[in-house]
This record gives structure tokens, sequence and C-alpha cells, in this order.
């Protein structure tokens, strides 16, 4: 296993690319997508009936009745004139729906070698791979175990381990956490997180959530309707105002990287950005070394700003900022505020009435006030307590 | 127990264990065809194959006599050659497996049903080709269905009277069965005998049944979204 900060240091390192252009008549419309890829990690975003599993079981060959063309690297699976279709066992892909769909007649370790003999077929070194797949999804425990004992959050590991298992050349995930509850998703999601960082495998994500998103995607395709509608880099594409209204649930989080810089008795401290405007931010305590890497998550509503630095205020963050564009969304303003030098802008929901009064424009220095308990870090590395 | 009993419950089993077999197999794979695929004419193959389990069993039987029948379509003018099923105990296999197939067929193709076909797929994607994603995935998940299958297919054989004494008559030691043989016991006033074929046939469909209805009840049954 080599360290996962060599690993991050890759993270946008290319990847085979992946050539889509299909054209597949759904019920009430036809799923038109062409796109290309080679990021690490492409999501797929966009509400529920969408065609985004059908452009992943377009990929994946389980839909005969799809046509254009479909190629990864040199390997074309799909292609017309002449008609040229790979069948679902020969495309070499590891596929991890919703619910998993673990084989009920098996236990844990059947699962997980349900495709090995492809992949020693392949000359796929698959011991080395089981162990490491064991060992980072942390499935040594469960190995004997029957599948139907298993948690939400153990069923998805076994997934995405069998799926590694199969020496794939394309990971497919269909909404891998949707099934989980908010904070096991928050738990599993380092797990992806090291799959994306140990093995060298370009990953589609269909996902509605806007901090699996940030935290595992290079790259954000946007789907209505069968067609693409919107791409480019997640925070970017997800404040979009035709995009940000689909966000899950509690509305869009602002999903930042930052480092941890010491841990109090109740609070943690973290460090955002890198450079000299690099600024600290006062969280809700986490565990972990100091310098370990974290993820804060601010929800776009959580903010307050003010034009003039404020005094005798409990919020204990009180963040100089500039503000970078405005964005109308509906009724409200999305103010995109800049927070540090490589780190995404942070989007901040205000009414138009707050953007009126307090004349905001783009280039106005702002405050932005974040209570401590507004903020949530998450893990982007697996601690051992996991489920 | 006579001698003629014991053969006659001899003969019982071994014709429904012959006719179970012969259905089994091939009405596994038509459900299964009947369960996943789309073509032309399916609701009619299936009511032909459910046909039996509401004619009268002497219909089937007058049937299949003419089919087999010297100048019938598979007699053996026909033929070129004589099968020599009429009066033997194939004749009673064959009537016994008519008879078995609609219990047979649907509750294999009800089993078949009921499992989740993204986990076939699912079993595809992981580089398994069709036949070993049905003998590896499919056939593991319905195997209490299908052997439910086969024991409903055995009791409806074992109690098949109306079409097999029509092709295979009722001659004791040769032909005569359970069914064939309390209808002789009961015709003759041996009511002695009569009860002891009842108990053994009771005793048979009993087993058989609860079988089937424990086996139906799957524990492990596939979880569909």
């Amino acid at each position: 296993m080599t360290t996962h900060s060599a690993a991050a240091s890759e993270a946008t390192e290319p990847t085979t690319p992946l050539a889509i252009a299909i054209r597949l008549p759904l019920d009430r419309f036809t799923l038109d997508v062409d796109f290309t890829t080679s990021h690490r990690v492409t999501g797929l975003f966009g509400p529920s009936g969408s065609g985004k599993t059908s452009v992943l079981e377009s990929i994946a060959g389980l839909r005969r009745a799809t046509t254009g063309r479909i190629a990864l690297g040199d390997e074309t699976w799909l292609a017309d004139a002449p008609r040229r279709f790979v069948r679902p066992e020969h495309r070499h892909i590891g596929y991890v729906p919703q619910d998993g769909l673990l084989f009920p007649h098996l236990d844990v370790r059947a699962n997980l070698l349900a495709g090995a003999r492809r992949a020693r077929r392949d000359g796929h070194p698959l011991d080395t791979t089981f162990a490491s797949v064991v060992e980072l999804l942390e499935l040594g425990p469960l190995l004997a175990r029957a599948v139907t004992t298993l948690s939400g959050g153990e069923r998805q590991r076994v997934a995405l381990g069998r799926a590694l298992c199969s020496g794939p050349r394309l990971l497919l995930l269909d909404e891998p956490l949707a099934a989980l509850d908010i904070p096991l998703r928050r738990r599993v999601l380092p797990f992806l997180r090291r799959v994306r960082d140990e093995f060298r495998i370009p990953m589609l994500l269909v996902s509605h959530d806007p901090v699996e998103v940030q935290a595992l995607c290079d790259d954000l395709i946007v789907l209505r309707q069968g067609t693409i509608v919107a791409r480019g880099e997640p925070s970017e594409v997800l404040t979009d105002p035709d995009v940000f209204p689909l966000a899950e649930r509690g509305g869009y989080e602002n999903v930042v990287p930052c480092t941890l810089v010491r841990t109090d008795s109740e609070t943690s401290v973290v460090r955002v950005g890198t450079g000299d405007d690099s600024l600290s931010v006062i969280t809700p305590r986490a565990a972990g070394p100091e310098g370990s890497n974290k993820l804060l998550g601010i929800p776009a509503r959580e903010v307050i700003l003010a034009t003039t630095e404020p005094e005798g205020l409990s919020a204990q963050n009180i963040l100089p900022s500039r503000v970078v564009s405005i964005r109308t969304v509906g009724s409200l303003r999305l103010v995109r505020a800049h927070l540090a030098d490589g780190v995404p802008p942070l989007a901040v929901e205000v009414t138009e009435h707050a953007r009126d009064t307090l004349h905001l424009e783009p280039g106005c220095v702002v405050y932005l006030i974040l209570k401590t308990a507004g903020c949530v870090l998450y893990d982007p590395e697996a601690r051992p307590d996991d489920d | 127990m006579s001698d003629a009993t014991l053969s006659a419950l001899k003969m019982s089993v071994f014709v429904a264990s012959i006719a179970t077999v012969v259905v089994w197999i091939p009405g596994t794979l038509i459900a299964y065809v009947l369960a996943r695929r789309e073509f032309f004419g399916k609701r009619v193959v299936s009511t032909l194959l459910l046909l039996p389990m509401v004619l009268p069993p002497t219909a089937v039987g007058y049937l299949l006599l003419r089919m087999l029948a010297t100048d019938g379509p598979l007699g053996p003018r026909t033929l070129g050659f004589d099968p020599g099923i009429l009066l033997t105990w194939k004749a009673a296999v064959l009537a016994s497996a008519v008879m078995a197939t609609p219990l047979v067929v649907r509750t294999a193709r009800v089993t078949f049903e009921g499992i989740d076909p993204r986990l076939e797929s699912m079993a595809r994607t992981l580089g398994h080709g069709r036949l070993r994603t049905f003998v590896g995935t499919t056939l593991p998940l319905a195997s209490r269905g299908l052997l439910a299958a086969a024991i409903l297919g055995f009791t409806r054989a074992i109690g098949e009277f109306g079409a097999t004494v029509t092709i295979a008559g009722n001659i004791p030691g040769r032909t005569q069965t359970l069914a064939s043989a309390i209808y002789s016991a009961q015709e003759t006033g041996d009511q002695r005998e009569a009860y002891f074929l009842l108990c053994v046939a009771l005793v048979v469909g009993f087993v058989a049944i609860f079988a089937s209805e424990y086996l139906a009840r799957n524990p492990e049954r596939t979880r569909t979204r």
C-alpha cells in the first residue's frame, strides 16, 4: 500500500479517456449524451429521471437499444456502421448500484470474488488486489458473514470491493451512498476517496449530494431530460443558477479543503488555503492529528454577510472576503466570495432585498460570519471505527 | 400388504419419478424463457402449457390416445415404427408428465419472476457469460422454488388417474398405479385394501405439499427495490 498523501498529490493526473456519444429512446424523452473525459472522477448530476442511470447502463452494456459510440482508451465497446456491441461480460466494468446488489446466496468473500475468474484470465494480480481491497475497505472482519446480515454501509463497501476485484478498467458508481443516511454516508465517503487515490481506475459517479460530488469529483456533468445542460469544475457548476436548486435535502453546501491546526476541548481550528491569504476557521471539535487533511463543509444558507467588520458577535468566525460574482437563483441571490487562494469561491445565499440594501456588487469587500456549529468537518480518510 | 398393492405403490413412485424428471428439466428452461423474454405468441404458449390444469384428465388422455393411435400424428403408421407406448408404463409416464406440466412450469416461472433481473445483469458486468450467469446466479437463487416445483410435479404425477387410465389402462402388475388400484379396490368392494391405499396416498400427498409450502417461504428471497 502506498501512502495516501503520495497518491493524493497525483489527484489530477489524467486517466484513460472515456468517450461517449450515445442515443437511447426512453419513455419520456430520448437520451442524447456526448462527452469525453479523462478525469479520475467524473460526476453525473441531475434530477431523478434525467437519464443518469441509463447512461451508466449503456456504458455497462446492459441496454441493447443504445446506439452511437462508447470507447475507453483504444477499446471500442459500442459503434454503429459497422455495428459493434461488446457484451457486458467483456467490457471490464466495475458497477456499483445504489442498493449494492450483492448476491444473497453467497457470503462476503464469495461476493468479493464473484468477478475473480475474469480478473485472473486478464492476468490481473488478483491476490494483491484482493488483499488491498480487504485492507482499504476494512472488510477483513466481514469475510465469512452472510450478506443478509450486513448493515447498509457494509453492503456498499462489499459492493465496491466486488467491483474492484473483478479487474475493472472503469468504475461506474450509481449513487453508491444514496441508500445510506447522512452520517453514515459521511463515514463511507472516505472509502471512496481511498479507492480514487489507490486504484488508477477512471470513475463515473452518479450523485445528488453536493458534498459527495465536491469531495470526489474533478469534473461534473449535469443532465436534464437526457441531455447535458452544464459541465465543469464541481463547485462552479453546482452554484450555476440552473443547477443550484437540484441539490438534495439541506440545500447546497460548500466543501473546502483545509488542514487541522489544533484541537481544543470543544472546538478545532483549521486553516483554509496555503498562500499568504490563508485563514483560520473555528469548527466543532474533530478527531485527528495536527496537520491532517480535512474537508470543511459550510452550508450556503448558514453564512451571514456584513459590509463592515462587526463587533460583539457570538459567532466565532468573521472572515474578510471579496465578492467574486452574484448569481440569481429564483428569488435568491447567490453571492460567491473569494476566501483564500487555491480554494473555490464560497457560495452564500442572500435575499434579493439584502443584496439591494447592502449594495452588494462584484469586487465589494464583505465579512463572512460563520457560527462554529454551522460548519461541519469531514474526514477525507476513514477512521477505523466506521460503522 | 398384498403383492398387487405393493406393485401398485412401486409403479406409482416409479412413474411419478420419471415423469417429474421428464417435465422438470425442460419445464424449468421454458419457465425461464417465459419469465425473462418477450416473444411473439408468448401468451398462447403459456396458455397451452397451463391447459392440462383445467381440462378433464380423461380429455387429455383421449387426446393423447388419438395422437398415439395407429393412424394418429404420433402413431406407428405416421412415424414408420411402433414406439410401443400405449398400455405400457411409458404411457403412464406420458400421461402423468402432461398433467404435471402446468404446476411445474407455473411454479418455476413465478420463482424466476421473483428474482431481481438486475442481479443477473450484475453477474454479467462481473464477467460471467449468459450460460454461467444462469447456472451460477439464477439457478442457485431459484433453487428452493425449483425444488418446490419438482415436488408439486411429483405430487400431481402420483395422483394422476384419468389420463393414465385412458392410455395406460389399469393392468395389475404392469400399469396399475396407486390411483387406479384405489379405483379397482373400491369397484370390487375390497374396503380394507381401499382404506390402506387411501392412507398411503394421504401420507405421500401431505409430505409433498408440506415440503413445497416450506420451500416456498424462501428466507433468502432476493430483495427487489
